[in-house]
């Protein structure tokens, strides 16, 4: 249990007393996540003509469903918000359920097939990496940014200043608190969510080890992953649409 | 080690109200969307968006639960 909570730590630097982390398996994942997600980028974008064919077909039909989805939402500011909303669906949907592919050989199998002692090091397990405190909370700070971000650029950093006191000063108060409780919900629950989700697989995989998991499997890693990848940015959303449509509404 | 696994088994009572919660929630969209079926889409998100806010109740409890076993505690 212990493995699986604390992060497997490849490389790390020494500051001062303390070793500092570099590159953790949830690194590494997530740099397996990107290079699957930048291939089927590649391939699915390539001959672009206006009548789609094959693969572009795909990538439509991804671009569209997202699009509607952040549509719902922003309405017509969705053009702007809807490639950054989109990238970190698409990311998160994949790094959540890349606990299904769990299924690399670990070093001490590794070193006997191969009789190579020096293989018996390697690990690597294929958790989703949101199952890392550190990178949730990387995400959801980059949530907050987008959001105050679009705060500026709809009121301007004199009317982002002006919310604070305006409808009373007490709302100042609310407003500052509503900026560390955002982000500290946004990235505690997906961290619970998949930590919770890979605990649980990791004990089915103890206890029953053939034919259960699988069914448990579908709603764990597949159906859980999904759904927190889809509150994440649906919850981003709001905060953005929040941010957004106040001045509209001031204007009417 | 013993008092520690009471404590976190204690912490993670708070999925009583969050499964409570979702319950409530979940019922009394099913009751609307009996009532207003072209509302559906609507009241899904809703509901959705509920679930996940009530959910996290319980995943605080997890996450302290967590804390709990997994720091290490001086002494």
């Amino acid at each position: 249990m212990e493995g699986i909570v604390a992060p497997h730590v490849y490389a790390s630097v020494t500051l001062g007393e303390r070793s500092v982390p570099l590159i953790t398996d949830a690194v590494i994942v997530t740099w397996v996540v990107m290079a699957i997600i930048m291939v089927a980028t590649l391939l699915l974008t390539r001959r672009l003509r206006p009548v789609p064919k094959g693969g572009q077909k795909v990538a439509e039909t991804i671009v569209s469903l997202i699009e509607g989805l952040v549509k719902d939402q922003l309405g017509h500011h969705y053009r702007t918000y809807a490639p950054y909303l989109g990238t970190i669906l698409i990311f998160l949907v994949l790094a959540n359920i890349v606990g299904i592919f769990d299924i690399l050989p670990q070093g001490p199998a590794l070193a006997a097939v191969f009789h190579n002692p020096a293989l018996a090091e390697f690990e690597l397990e294929m958790h989703p990496p949101t199952k890392n405190l550190n990178v949730t909370l990387c995400l959801a700070v980059m949530s907050l940014v987008v959001a105050v971000g679009a705060e500026f650029r709809q009121r301007g950093v004199r009317g982002w200043l002006r919310s604070f006191y305006r409808p009373t000063p007490v709302s100042a108060f609310v407003k500052l608190l509503d900026y560390i409780v955002r982000p500290m919900s946004l990235c505690l629950r997906l961290f619970g969510n998949m930590l919770g989700g890979t605990i649980v697989m990791a004990l089915m995989y103890m206890a029953l080890p053939l034919f259960a998991p699988a069914a448990v499997g579908i709603y764990f890693d597949l159906f859980d992953g999904g759904m927190q990848a889809y509150v994440f940015v649906f919850l981003t959303m709001i905060y953005i649409a929040e941010a957004v449509e106040t001045e509209d509404e001031m204007k009417q | 080690m013993g008092l520690l696994a009471i404590a976190a088994g204690i912490a993670v009572f708070t999925g009583v109200g969050a499964g409570i919660g979702i319950g409530i929630a979940t019922g009394k969209a099913a009751e609307g969307i009996s009532r207003q079926p072209e509302a559906s889409g609507k009241i899904m998100t809703t509901t959705i968006l509920g679930a996940a806010l009530s959910e996290a109740t319980a995943i605080y409890g997890f996450v302290v639960a967590l804390i709990i076993l997994f720091v290490k505690w001086a002494g």
